[in-house]
């Protein structure tokens, strides 16, 4: 029996004792600390006692609330947590005790929520519980993707018009539980398979391919900007009289670069298409940087299918257009065009066109010629073709026979196991079906391919439950494939399945190996960085321009890349995990480098690793635009955005969600705006219920202060004045702080070294933990605790190398299982 | 032929369509007026409205709700798009779901349209009123329901990113990109009536072939796993009703809509043009019957992860969606910050009313056969209860408008629901907690 306060001991009391100490979930779940938890409740029971009771008890039900017949055990009663959750609500907001009841201490305060808040986590939890088993999974639109190419052979975009995924608690977009089945998602799925298939096997002899070259682009009557000289202005139009609807089709750029000395690159952009009737604009079909001075062929292939294609019988513009620009910007104006006459042949009066002048500092690209031509195959019927399909012979019989081959052959690799026969047979029936109705051999098959496209087998990682313990080797060569590389196993990894040799250890770490040292996992790197830190959050912010005029939404990407190429370089490097933390370089393009300031950065478009130099304070995630602007107002630092994400994604302890209805720091007050930063968040700590929290969260924002919202360095703070917007008003940048364990830190320097001495441990931890997560593609449970530990203590002893986690995760149990 | 059916036609060419009148079953007939189509479309917006105290005097200028009560009331000046409309408006203070004021301030957009408590262990939510109408009306129409929003997709229970549940409560995935609600209601299919045919008769076969094969493997699954595969299986089922209900439409080439003015490639990046296009192409799929019942999403409350809460500073206002409702009761400025958002959206809204009201349809207009509900499921930020609701609509299927009535909170939203239904042919007893009918729009 609990000792209960002897002044207060009443019938209430008793109850609440019982529920509390009957309550089941306090043994099983808290192994690693049954005495802890003990003495929390012991603590919560007595402040309930001594404030709560008397106003929500036998005696009393104000508001209806009775606390002390409540259930402790959240998860066999929700109910109850509902109400444990608005006396949650009420506690931190100070509504409850009230005002004219004894108050509680700060202590009690904080032990109460978070005694409430620990318990409301369980069940939470709890509800998402799967027994720790990997849950039958749809792939998701990345992997639905990248698994229709290597099936088809055929690179067209198959999810477009797929509804967008449900991400996960944890950010995390290949989360069983939370991808979900509808009939639009079949509808479409269907759809694409069936535009896959049309494009991916193909009928009849050869088609006869056609070609066009331009050395002139078609001219503007009006304008001279159309041009083969594409500086600060200029585009280069060639108009394709002749095209098939389908196939393969190759633009052939021949070109070179004017670059003034000292000038960056240009950068040449490619679009194809464009249809009036529906208004459908032009697709870029490639970005490439010229760096040639002398004469070079650029090629681009894509297909046909891809772009919007004018509609033959109605249009203004007969034939396709492809069109070249030079999209590399300085950021500053074009000039303005000049009205100019001239002489044209063929009229008497001069025709008035508008002149562009050149700008000799701009670097210009000169178009020499343009073709194009399609359909383009190496051979027919195309690989893709004979690889699905290889056999369409005339006789009737001998294509049922075909058939029954090619679905043998096709039907294992979409279900990524042996097929059984009764499978077999099934398709072969619907062969028979639509054989009679179908006008060919290859529509039918067509159709019975479209059959196996929308198989759960295939939409879904099924793993049918058997008796062992562990997985197959097919199971695991899908696990594998889809955790490194979003796709479906390649015929090495189906051969080691086969022959029953993957799940040896020391197979299955040669082919983490080979897997992790393949081009196809950069998927995994980008995925998995881009979810785990919230890249996306950059795509949610909205930049003012009043704030940031020279600032161009395309950074956006390239900054997210920065922080994905970033992540991938150590990894490949094999450097340790620490560095995200601190490191002295990044990963930077041409018009990164320009907009961080960096004089003598990479050019071109792809990115290189670049030492950040003087800067080399900054390096490391935490300085990392993309991190600092998903965490900003779009105007300025959110100081307790950037407190959270770290706490949540770096260190795996987010803070309590805020309590309902409490508003938003940058709204309290009128005269907000004319506060430093430090001082408006001071608001917080003056009322209690907010301090508890904030306390120790905003300190760990604040250290990253001396960058804007677009992760640039500021000496000042600018805001500009609410009630008159052409004043600004400026603060300097204070961010010294002390964080909750009383460290004091200056800037992100010191918080970063901090990290990397104090806290690599919960950091190795939390990436430990988001990656398990993301290889199992479900949410972690307490039964996962106990490989989470493992795994982050290996993970230290391995000096932090990813690869290595990797591998460990791969072996670990639930991985497995 | 009988005039109507003439004068339709025509009046519908006059607005740059022409559509493939599915009214053709009973053309001729007496019943056309009677059989006119009865439509529902539902717009949510979320977080709340500006809610201040009249003695505030400044800062209530910027209120939702108007002013005055009954027939004599008055529109604040932010709204005053909607005076010309206040014949064809009801605006409804002081009802919310009882139910939803059990559940967290920010998890209740899920059930605006279902009335549902969303609470406990498995959050699971029942049918919303526009599939209702869908399931007893969408067999007349190529498409049974629109469903909208700006997310898209489903989202997650409490945070969905739709309006729509359907019969058992599943999420039903809305579209959020106007170029895809274009194609798939007025886009053209390239292959031959012939060739259609001929895929729908395969689709047909072969989703009573997978359905087959699918339950062979549910068998193999673990009890988790198989409750999974149930959504898939359900889903089938749904596609073979519709493979079913696109033979009966085979005949009836799509309506031919004019792309010209519409920004088919508007999205989070330009959200004015976005709202106004999601709008246009309701506007059109009600008005060539090509759906009855539509819903629209302009952003959930899931201040996390919403594409939508930028939008608002995208348009120059001043702050995210989240945060200027979180301010509306602060000083005069919080008012006006969040006050000037309500307008524009206002704005977007009567934009489309008009629309409707200008569009005649038998001796009155498509707004006289179309009942547009208008609101949120907060009045102020995470407050479930007196929801600023707004019904327009449907005066020749009952409804009287012109009125602001503030209703007592123990009059749960349902009853409007019922009030509703029951003029939408789609007749119900009760929806959820309802109690009766809302006679004051009779």
């Amino acid at each position: 029996m609990l000792p209960i306060p002897s002044f207060r001991l009443s019938p209430a009391v008793l109850l609440l004792t019982c529920a509390i100490l009957a309550n089941p979930s306090f043994a099983i779940e808290s192994v690693l600390s049954e005495s802890d938890a003990m003495a929390d409740l012991k603590a919560v029971q007595a402040i309930l006692v001594s404030k709560c009771i008397d106003c929500h008890g036998a005696d009393e039900q104000n508001a209806d609330v009775r606390l002390d017949q409540l259930s402790t055990d959240l998860v066999s009663d929700p109910k109850g947590a509902e109400t444990w959750h608005d006396a949650l609500g009420a506690i931190q907001r100070g509504e409850m005790p009230p005002d004219d009841a004894d108050p509680l201490t700060t202590a009690e305060r904080q032990a109460l929520a978070g005694w409430i808040s620990e318990q409301l986590n369980r069940l939470k939890a709890a509800r998402k519980a799967t027994g720790g088993r990997v849950v039958l999974r749809r792939m998701n639109r990345q992997e639905y993707q990248n698994t229709m190419v290597d099936l088809l052979g055929v690179e067209l975009n198959y999810t477009e018009n797929l509804p967008p995924d449900s991400v996960s608690e944890e950010g995390f977009m290949n989360n069983g539980s939370a991808l979900r089945m509808s009939a639009l998602q079949l509808e479409y799925y269907l759809q694409a398979a069936r535009r896959g298939l049309k494009s991916a096997i193909t009928e009849g002899p050869a088609p006869e391919p056609f070609s066009h070259s331009a050395s002139e682009s078609v001219s503007d009557k009006k304008k001279d900007h159309w041009t083969t000289r594409l500086g600060r202005n200029g585009r280069f139009v060639a108009r394709v009289p002749e095209f098939p609807d389908t196939g393969a089709f190759e633009i052939r750029v021949k070109a070179h670069a004017e670059i003034p000395p000292e000038a960056p690159l240009p950068i040449m952009q490619v679009q194809f298409g464009f249809r009036s009737d529906v208004r459908a604009p032009a697709k870029i079909v490639a970005v490439t940087e010229v760096a040639n001075e002398e004469s070079k062929e650029f090629v681009f292939r894509a297909r046909l299918e891809e772009y919007p294609i004018q509609s033959r019988t109605q249009s203004k513009y007969p034939g396709m257009l492809i069109w070249i620009d030079n999209v590399y910007q300085d950021g500053k104006r074009a000039p303005k065009p000049v009205q100019i006459k001239e002489q044209v042949e063929g009229k008497k009066k001069p025709v008035t066109r508008l002149h562009y002048p050149e700008d000799p500092e701009f670097p210009k690209i000169v178009i020499e010629e343009v073709s194009f031509k399609a359909p383009v195959f190496a051979s027919w019927p195309p690989k893709h073709s004979q690889d699905i399909l290889p056999r369409q012979p005339d006789s009737l019989s001998d294509q049922r026979q075909a058939a029954s081959e090619a679905i043998d052959r096709f039907l294992p690799r979409v279900f990524r196991r042996p097929i059984q026969d009764q499978e077999r047979d099934l398709f072969l029936s619907y062969y028979d079906t639509v054989r009679q109705s179908e006008e060919s051999f290859v529509a039918a098959m067509r159709e019975v391919f479209a059959m196996a496209l929308i198989a759960p087998d295939f939409l879904y990682l099924a793993e049918p439950s058997s008796q062992q313990h562990t997985i197959t080797d097919d199971q695991l060569a899908c696990r594998l494939s889809y955790f490194l590389w979003s796709t479906m196993p390649d015929p090495q990894l189906f051969e080691l399945a086969k022959t029953g040799q993957l799940h040896r250890p020391e197979v299955l770490s040669e082919q983490v190996q080979r897997m992790l040292a393949d081009d196809r996992a950069s998927r995994f790197l980008d995925s998995f960085s881009k979810q785990w830190l919230d890249l996306a959050g950059v795509d949610r912010v909205a930049i003012n321009p009043e704030y940031y005029p020279g600032f161009d939404n395309a950074l956006k990407p390239l900054l997210q890349r920065e922080t994905q190429a970033f992540f991938a370089e150590i990894v490949r490097q094999d450097l340790p995990a620490t560095q995200l933390l601190v490191a002295d370089f990044t990963m930077m393009n041409q018009a990164l480098a320009k907009h961080y300031g960096i004089d003598d950065g990479p050019r071109g478009t792809s990115f290189q690793r670049v030492s950040w130099g003087p800067l080399s304070s900054r390096g490391g995630l935490l300085g990392q635009g993309a991190i600092l602007m998903a965490n900003s107002t779009g105007e300025d630092s959110h100081p307790i955005k950037r407190a959270v994400w770290i706490r949540d994604r770096l260190l795996d302890d987010p803070p309590a969600p805020p309590p309902p209805d409490v508003p938003d720091l940058d709204q309290d007050l009128p005269e907000l705006a004319s506060l430093p930063l430090k001082d408006q968040l001071k608001l917080h700590l003056e009322n209690d219920a907010c301090a508890d929290c904030h306390q120790a969260l905003d300190p760990w924002g604040v250290a990253l202060d001396s960058f804007g919202a677009t992760g640039l360095l500021r000496e000042k703070i600018i805001r500009l004045n609410p009630k008159d917007r052409k004043k600004r008003l400026q603060h300097d940048v204070d961010d010294a702080v002390t964080l909750p364990d009383g460290t004091d830190v200056k800037g992100i320097a010191e918080l970063r070294q901090y990290l990397v001495d104090q806290q690599s441990k919960a950091f190795a931890r939390a990436l430990s933990k988001r990656m398990l997560s993301y290889a199992l593609g479900r949410s972690l449970e307490f039964s996962d605790e106990e490989t989470v530990e493992q795994l982050t203590q290996q993970f230290i002893a391995a000096d932090y190398q990813i690869s290595e986690l990797v591998r460990l995760i791969v072996c670990s149990d639930p991985f497995q299982r | 032929m009988s005039k109507h059916t003439l004068r339709r036609r025509t009046m519908l060419q006059g607005c740059g369509v022409a559509l493939g009148l599915p009214l053709l079953d009973c053309m001729g007939s007496e019943s056309i007026a009677t059989n006119r189509p009865k439509r529902l479309c539902a717009v949510y917006f979320p977080y709340g409205v500006v809610i201040r105290k009249p003695e505030e005097t400044e800062a209530a200028k910027w209120n939702w709700f108007p002013n005055g009560k009954g027939t004599d009331f008055q529109f604040n000046p932010g709204h005053q798009s909607l005076a010309p409309l206040q014949q064809d408006v009801t605006v409804f203070g002081g009802m919310s779901h009882p139910n939803g004021r059990k559940m967290d301030g920010h998890d209740t957009a899920d059930t605006w349209l279902t009335a549902a408590e969303l609470t406990g262990g498995k959050l699971q939510n029942s049918v919303s009123i526009d599939q209702l109408v869908a399931m007893r009306h969408g067999h007349k129409t190529r498409f049974s329901s629109l469903v909208m929003s700006t997310d898209g997709g489903v989202g997650e229970p409490t945070r969905s990113s739709t309006l729509s549940f359907g019969r058992n409560g599943e999420p039903i995935p809305a579209i959020n990109k106007p170029r895809l609600i274009y194609d798939r209601f007025f886009g053209h299919d390239a292959a031959s009536a012939k060739q259609q045919r001929r895929q729908l008769q395969s689709s047909k076969k072969m989703l009573d072939l997978v359905l087959d094969h699918s339950r062979s493997l549910q068998r193999q699954l673990g009890k988790h796993d198989q409750r999974k595969l149930d959504e898939y299986l359900q889903s089938v089922r749904q596609i073979e009703q519709q493979v079913e209900q696109s033979e009966k439409w085979l005949h009836v080439p799509k309506p031919q809509v004019n792309a010209t003015d519409l920004k088919l490639d508007a999205d989070d990046s330009t959200p004015g043009e976005l709202i106004r296009t999601m709008y246009d192409l309701m506007f059109l799929a009600l008005q060539t019957d090509s759906t009855r019942a539509a819903t629209y999403q302009i952003g959930n409350m899931n201040g996390a992860t919403s594409i939508a809460g930028k939008f608002p500073q995208l348009l120059g206002f001043a702050n995210k969606m989240h945060a200027l409702a979180h301010g509306a009761r602060k000083g005069v400025k919080g008012a006006e910050d969040l006050g000037r958002w309500d307008q524009f959206l206002t704005e977007q809204l009567a934009r489309f009313l008009n629309r409707l009201k200008s569009t005649p349809e038998g001796d009155g207009t498509l707004l006289d056969h179309t009942m547009v509900l208008y609101g949120s499921s907060n009045s102020h930020t995470h407050n479930n209860t007196n929801y600023p609701l707004l019904l327009s609509g449907g005066q020749r299927l009952g409804l009287k408008h012109g009125q602001y009535l503030t209703m007592d909170s123990s009059v749960p939203l349902s009853n409007l629901f019922v009030t509703m239904l029951n003029r939408l042919d789609t007749p119900v007893d009760r929806f959820v907690d309802s109690t009766s009918e809302i006679e004051t729009i009779l």
